[in-house]
């Protein structure tokens, strides 16, 4: 029963994506969850665009883009099992970003567990990682970042009638699930030092942990949180995000040209519509309203 | 030796071991019934949960999961067995700066948990250049860990191999190496390959690591499709499932050839 | 090294937990153990296959599987506890399989002779399992067992999947904030290393005490 409910709720938000989506942008008649219409105001770059002996044209060459991403991020960077497809924010730049090189959406995803990813660009595994890629100027010092592409934060949820946490800071003498690896962990022994940090290895584990009562609250990036407490009424988010985590595209160290290509076609993304597109695809199903501003490229330290 | 210890049970006996079969039985399906109904009454037993699994798409998946599963392991065996034979002939060595290493290799290794090994290889050695493709990073663990242990396995069949045969091979005038390969060693591996067998599934179940690896095996499948669709216990319930039919009939073909050795060795 | 210096505490209350968790589960998986074998070799056939169905149900699962299922499983059907305890007896059952099967195969190696005059005097099967058979069989297999105690050591390392931070999951997570994964995960390699160490001597200074010369 619950099932249905968020099914009908999820089918009530798409027809009203659809509908917005139509009236806003007549232009663009069917604007439909569907992935050949998410990229269809995507740009393709020029063939001057794509320089002689440069990283662009060697995956030109290979007709093929390398992106490092997750397979198990539901909104962001999730593999279908029905289809084998990728789904979400960061699937589907990654996409766009194969299109304007390639002509044609063709990525080959390579997992990469989160730790791994500087070492990944380094030794030429991918060409770029779109993975929830937080920019730091820690990191910067081994990857290059383009963009931001996408800003968001860690927020907190909890079991819906839960009362006493309303800020990180009130974490503090709980217990508090994260998933492991994540920047969760960190962020939570800074504000809330006396937090019992109790970790498992995903999000349906952590939701599951939170509804048995193993820990009362539950860190954890916002978008993935909209999404758990649309798919399962009994959780509630009570903050708003309490970090600011601008996310970026990695790309290999130094490689300065490649970087401009890359902030250039982003740019084109947004003026385009097309970024707003993508989001509306993922991040918009669960979230109420028209797509943010997408933050300014280069704007952070570190990018 | 188990059944000398008994009589075959007389009437009364009979009728005992009956009545606290039923009751027995009684008892259990009671507690059965009573988690089941705690299960469905909080929703784990809904069709809606449990209907993605009637579907192909999802097994599909998960059996493509079970083939990744198949290849880590195999490759895994393969190579822990070649490491592990060499390690058991350097254990048998007559030589002492042979023997050496390889003693303390089996004995250092049987003593840290792959997790940690595991974690070796995601963690450590990228620092330091040495970034192994996923499916290496589950691999190469395991090898290490598991070649210690085979070595230990073929060590043991070296070792039961009466010494006359050894002794006759050196006789006739083979030299160490060709008696321990064309006499010790093809009666030795006939007598462990239970051992080897029943190893191999322990190195099947070792994969389910590729969990914290995110090398697609049958658990991370699962994962994934955790992340999918939600549905957290259904779908490990399901993998497990498949655990226990693959590795049950891995561990049958174990003990069959280990009844056709015994017939063999009468023979 | 500093590292490990500096986050002492929290290694050494990894290491404790370690030690709870192998103390604890090994204890559990020895009576289940005992308990298995009886089975095993019980008179009653509904017994016997009892045993099998759990040897064979508990030796082929992953016990990565058989903690994750455990912990989120078990709360659905009215049975929660904490991590730590949670971890402890899906430990000690998954052990308490192999343990049952090495006692087995020393009950096995016990000459029939011994069983046919335990019987032969009177003896009724669970006193010859308890006076004549299992001490016997014991001693043969403290090498054994003596395995199955490290790698329950080993093993306690997954527990961390279920949210205990035993030494691994707290090397890693001191690792999540150093970033100097060799000194870290080189020295809690060298922890469990003594951890067998002591063990292996205990089975070997067992088995010579134990050792019956004929």
């Amino acid at each position: 029963m619950k099932r249905l409910v968020a099914v009908a709720a999820f089918s009530v938000s798409l027809l009203a994506l659809t509908s917005c989506g139509e009236s806003s942008s007549p232009a663009v008649p069917g604007v439909s969850p569907q992935k050949s219409d998410v990229l269809a105001k995507a740009p393709v770059a020029t063939a001057a665009e794509i320089l002689p002996g440069s990283t662009m044209e060697k995956i030109k060459q290979r007709g093929e883009l390398l992106v490092g991403g997750s397979l198990d991020a539901p909104l962001l960077s999730q593999q279908n099992p029905a289809t084998g497809e990728m789904e979400g924010f960061d699937a589907d730049m990654g996409k766009a970003l194969a299109k304007y090189i390639l002509g044609e959406p063709k990525v080959k995803i390579v997992n990469s567990a989160s730790e791994t990813r500087e070492a990944l660009l380094a030794n030429g595994t991918v060409d770029v990682v779109f993975q929830t890629y937080t920019i730091t100027e820690e990191r910067a010092k081994q990857v290059s970042f383009a963009g931001p592409y996408y800003t968001s934060g860690l927020t907190i949820a909890v079991k819906k009638g839960t009362t006493g946490i309303a800020k990180p800071e009130d974490l503090n003498g709980k217990k508090v699930l994260a998933g492991a690896n994540t920047p969760a962990i960190p962020a939570i022994k800074k504000l809330a030092p006396q937090a019992e940090i109790i970790t498992f290895g995903s999000d349906p584990e952590c939701i599951q942990a939170l509804k048995q009562d193993r820990g009362v609250a539950y860190v954890q990036d916002e978008t993935i949180l909209i999404a758990d407490a649309k798919k399962d009424p009994s959780i509630e988010i009570v903050t708003k995000p309490f970090t600011t985590d601008p996310y970026g595209i990695g790309l290999k160290h130094g490689d300065e040209q490649f970087k401009k290509f890359v902030n250039d076609w982003l740019k084109k993304m947004q003026d385009a519509g097309a970024w707003q597109e993508v989001w509306k695809n993922s991040i918009g199903t669960v979230v109420a309203g028209e797509a943010p501003q997408p933050p300014q490229i280069g704007s952070v330290p570190g990018s | 030796m188990s059944t000398v210890l008994f009589d075959e049970p007389g009437p009364r006996a009979r009728r005992r071991i009956r009545v606290a079969t039923v009751l027995g039985t009684l008892a259990a399906v009671a507690l059965v019934v009573l988690a089941v109904r705690q299960f469905a009454a909080n929703g784990q037993l809904d069709a809606a949960r449990w209907q993605p699994y009637a579907t192909w798409p999802m097994w599909r998946y998960l059996l493509d999961g079970l083939w990744s599963t198949f290849l880590a392991a195999v490759v895994a065996a393969a190579l822990s067995m070649a490491f592990g034979l060499v390690l058991a002939l350097g254990r048998v060595s007559p030589r002492p700066w042979v023997r050496g290493p390889a003693a303390a290799y089996v004995e250092v290794v049987r003593t840290i948990p792959a997790l940690l090994l595991v974690y070796v290889v995601l963690f450590a050695l990228p620092r330091y250049g040495l970034d192994l493709p996923l499916f290496w990073k589950l691999v190469v663990p395991l090898t290490v860990s598991n070649a210690a242990a085979y070595a230990e396995i073929f060590r043991a069949g070296i070792n039961s191999v009466e010494r006359g045969q050894t002794e006759a091979g050196l006789a006739v005038g083979l030299t160490r190496l060709q008696t321990m390969r064309l006499i010790v060693l093809p009666q030795a591996a006939r007598r462990v390959l239970p051992s080897i067998v029943s190893q191999s599934v322990g190195l099947l179940k070792d994969t389910s690591l590729g969990f914290v690896v995110s090398y697609g095996e049958l658990l991370y499948s699962g994962k994934v499709l955790a992340a999918y669709n939600g549905l957290l216990i259904q779908t490990y319930l399901v993998v497990a499932l498949i655990y226990l039919v693959v590795n049950a009939s891995l561990s049958k073909l174990a003990r069959m050839l280990e009844a056709r050795q015994r017939r063999n060795a009468h023979a | 090294m500093g590292v490990l210096l500096e986050h002492l505490p929290e290694l050494w209350q990894g290491l404790i937990v370690t030690f709870q968790l192998t103390a604890a589960s090994f204890a559990g998986a020895a009576v289940l153990g005992v308990l298995v074998c009886a089975l095993r070799v019980s008179p009653v056939r509904v017994l016997r296959a009892l045993g099998t169905a759990y040897v064979e149900t508990l030796q082929n699962l992953p016990l990565l599987v058989l903690l994750v299922l455990a912990f989120f499983g078990l709360p659905e059907i009215g049975i929660k506890a904490e991590p730590l305890v949670t971890a402890i007896v899906v430990i000690a059952a998954y052990e308490a399989a192999y343990i049952g099967e090495a006692l087995r195969s020393g009950v096995n190696s016990v000459g029939k002779g011994q069983g046919e005059a335990a019987r032969a005097i009177g003896l009724t099967f669970a006193q010859s399992l308890r006076h004549v058979v299992l001490p016997q069989a014991l001693r043969t297999v403290v090498q054994p067992i003596g395995n199955i105690f490290i790698a329950t050591t080993m093993n306690t390392a997954l527990a961390a999947a279920v949210g205990v931070v035993d030494l691994t999951a707290s090397a890693q997570r001191v690792n999540l904030v150093e970033a100097q994964p060799i000194p870290i995960f080189v020295g809690a390699g060298v922890a469990y290393g003594l951890i067998a160490a002591v063990a292996g001597f205990v089975t070997g200074r067992l088995e010579r005490r134990l050792v019956i010369l004929r």
